[in-house]
């Protein structure tokens, strides 16, 4: 049983209040999804009942919380541990062990369990959960999905009767969701309190009790499992929700074609008016030399990770990257704009070839995490870092194209996180390159964000740029993809018209 | 091959008993033998994990100073070319041990087996927890680093452009907030996990000291007396 009563809570150094008013209560047994946009409040909810407010994070809290009969505030996070388990979202960051044993036992060593009950519960949860093979592995070496398997399994260990997931699908490609939501199924048939929060709802709808819509720090709205179910496209367009019912087509794009084995067949697009790409070879696994090192060809292309002889991609256009996780797409992006040294790709651009480092140039790659490439300390310093010649006037056009007019002189790293994709874009344009390489630019986006995101996209298309983004995000192929590249083990699937 | 696993205890006793030998300096003809010896055996040991490459790559090294220094190099030596090899020698024979058992035990240590060994040793939590924290940052900085390059090669910076200051501090800012913020979700994972709980931490691996570690510790305990001796009674 968990009784929020009356709790308000502002972040210290935040102007804006994190939640007002707050009363909820959770039955035991129930599974509660909490939703709502960005900044609402969601994840200050799941703080206040792990205890990480007011413990971990400094603010002001009044009000009172108690799970369990316990009053959190007078409780130490230590003693919650074995009542209220979290799975976070960034699955890099919330790892302590660097390899999958360590990680499941590491919460039953803290709280002192004897080691043969330690090494029980480990067994006990790796077959519960069909761990074996992902066993004594390094977590370097996982994908995503196994990632946030492992980190399920480690909360588990601990046995807590209240679980909550922080956004824990952001990273997941379609059958990694499918995987966690078995887990999550396991989890309630136990009798598990689950609360997640979550901005994709597909995958939870047949399995929550309750859905809480949140607004400004406050809860708007509430919805049981018939109603939510019944909910329609425009209700929940009108909350700024992402849908319920995944369309046909994109069960079919997502689900069962990006899985089944062998090609199928493309649309054919005619090298005019397209970008052409030969010889996109790589593999991380290249032949042992001694002296020489021998280039990548299409002859010894059987077994590299990544294998595209050619392909055109349309000019002007959004072309959207899809394929499970694993099946080669950040490496694509990678080669394709000339970070991996190895790969021999040429490109051809209106009549130009390039090849080597001057792809460099004509590519340019908005990375998944954008803090990696924001260098300066003002925006206008960042994009004119990016020019050949310095022209501040032409600088403050790109700025004002990408509405960041007023922010030229702000650090980038105190900007929202779309805004420094936005200044990430801003000094793509600026080093004026013509492909624009996106790797996964809404994942863990609500959806009012990513409408704005794919609506960039598309503008940045009619401009005259050719967009490349790789997603397992269907709703963002449908706002913005003129085309489908889909991607198996590192060879081209189909390219088809959406 | 078969693979030697040591107590992470008796790891750290060969680090302390290697950087021990290889502060001293070497003049006799048996304290170099007691240094090559003990360099011999990380490197064995390594073989033995698998990992040829590096044990190749750290004997050539080893080998090529030695010879140079035994056979080409003098304190008559002069000239440029023979300052900067007295120096690569002089280092690398010097050092080399240590680096490279420290390389093995950092590549053959998991993390929970290295708690595990602090605990009996009586370590404080407080700084084992410290220290496994600083373990398992290193492949994250590596990782960070790494996509931080990245981002520089695509804006077409790199070094050479003459402004050496700005190179390091594009490096730099981005990880920086980066490994802060990975820091911060890091430990709030923990604390809910039950980090820091007053109570003993227990662990999954018991550790035992087997007849694998007992001759290691005796051989290099050997090479520690003897190279004492050697050393300071003639």
């Amino acid at each position: 049983m968990i009784e929020i009563n009356n709790v308000n809570y502002t972040y210290k150094g935040s102007s804006d209040s994190g939640l007002h008013d707050l009363t909820l209560h959770i039955k035991d047994d129930e599974t509660i999804l909490l939703c709502g946009a960005s900044g609402c409040g969601k994840t200050t909810v799941t703080r206040l009942i792990n205890g990480l407010i007011p413990h971990y994070y400094n603010g002001e809290l009044s009000g009172n919380v108690t799970v369990n009969g316990k009053n959190i505030a007078h409780t130490e996070l230590y003693d919650l541990a074995g009542i209220v388990g979290t799975v976070f979202q960034n699955p890099r960051s919330q790892f302590f062990a660097v390899d999958t044993d360590g990680e499941i036992t590491f919460g039953t060593e803290n709280i002192g369990l004897p080691p043969d009950e330690i090494i029980r519960r480990k067994e006990n949860i790796s077959e519960e959960m069909g761990l074996s093979p992902l066993l004594g592995k390094s977590l370097f070496a996982l994908s995503g999905g196994e990632k946030q398997k492992i980190a399920c399994a480690s909360v588990s260990a601990l046995m807590p009767d209240i679980i909550i997931l922080d956004e824990p699908s952001s990273n997941l490609d379609w059958k990694a969701i499918g995987e966690l939501k078995n887990v999550i199924r396991g989890w309630k048939e136990k009798g598990k309190t689950i609360i997640i929060s979550e901005h994709r709802l597909w995958y939870l709808k047949d399995l929550v009790d309750r859905v809480i819509f949140m607004q400004g720090g406050c809860i708007s709205h509430e919805w049981n499992k018939e109603e939510f179910m019944h909910l329609s496209c425009d209700d929940l367009k009108k909350h700024g929700l992402r849908p319920i019912n995944i369309e046909e087509k994109y069960i079919r794009e997502f689900g069962s074609v990006i899985f089944s084995s062998g090609t199928q067949a493309s649309d054919t697009i005619s090298s005019e008016n397209s970008i052409q790409i030969k010889e996109l070879f790589f593999t991380y696994d290249p032949p042992k030399y001694l002296i020489r090192k021998k280039k990548l060809s299409a002859e010894n292309s059987a077994n590299y990770t990544l294998s595209i002889p050619e392909i055109n991609i349309p000019a002007g256009n959004v072309t959207g990257l899809i394929g499970k996780n694993g099946a080669g797409k950040s490496t694509f992006l990678r080669c394709l704009c000339g970070l991996e040294k190895d790969c021999p790709v040429k490109i051809t651009v209106g009549g130009i070839t390039v090849s080597g480092k001057k792809i460099l140039k004509k590519c340019y790659m908005v990375m998944q995490d954008v803090n990696h490439q924001l260098f300066t300390d003002s925006v206008e310093a960042e994009v004119l870092l990016s020019m050949n010649t310095e022209n501040k006037a032409k600088a403050r056009e790109f700025i004002k194209l990408l509405g960041l007019a007023g922010y030229e002189q702000t650090h980038p790293m105190a900007l929202s996180g779309g805004q420094k994709q936005r200044v990430a874009i801003a000094s793509a344009l600026a080093a004026d390159a013509d492909i624009l390489l996106f790797d996964e630019p809404t994942s863990g986006l609500d959806h009012a964000h990513m409408e704005t995101v794919g609506e960039l996209l598309r503008d940045l298309a009619k401009s005259g740029k050719t967009v490349i983004v790789s997603t397992h995000d269907p709703e963002l192929i449908s706002i913005c993809c003129q085309y489908v590249l889909c991607l198996e083990k590192g060879r081209v699937k189909y390219l088809r018209k959406v | 091959m078969m693979k030697i696993s040591l107590d992470p205890r008796t790891k750290i006793f060969m680090i302390f008993a290697v950087s021990f030998i290889v502060m001293v300096n070497a003049v006799t003809p048996l304290e170099w033998g007691i240094r090559i010896i003990i360099t011999l055996i990380p490197i064995i040991l390594m073989i033995t994990e698998g990992k040829f490459a590096s044990a190749f790559r750290f004997s050539v090294l080893y080998a090529a100073a030695l010879l140079l220094l035994k056979f080409f190099i003098s304190s008559e030596s002069t000239g440029f070319i023979s300052a900067i090899l007295v120096g690569y020698c002089g280092i690398v024979a010097q050092f080399m041990p240590a680096m490279i058992t420290a390389w093995y035990v950092i590549r053959t240590t998991k993390i929970g087996e290295f708690m595990s060994a602090m605990q009996k040793m009586h370590v404080p939590d407080g700084i084992s927890v410290s220290l496994a924290v600083v373990m398992r940052f290193f492949p994250t900085i590596k990782e960070e680093y790494g996509s931080v390059c990245d981002a520089m090669k695509m804006r077409g910076i790199t070094f050479g452009g003459g402004k050496v200051t700005k190179m390091i501090e594009y490096r730099m800012i981005p990880l920086l907030f980066s490994c802060v913020s990975i820091g911060e979700e890091l430990s709030s994972a923990a604390v809910t996990r039950g980090l820091g709980a007053p109570v003993k931490r227990t662990s999954a691996y018991e550790l035992r000291m087997k007849s694998s570690d007992l001759i290691m510790i005796s051989i290099f305990m050997i090479c520690v007396i003897l190279f004492i001796s050697a050393k300071y009674f003639g």
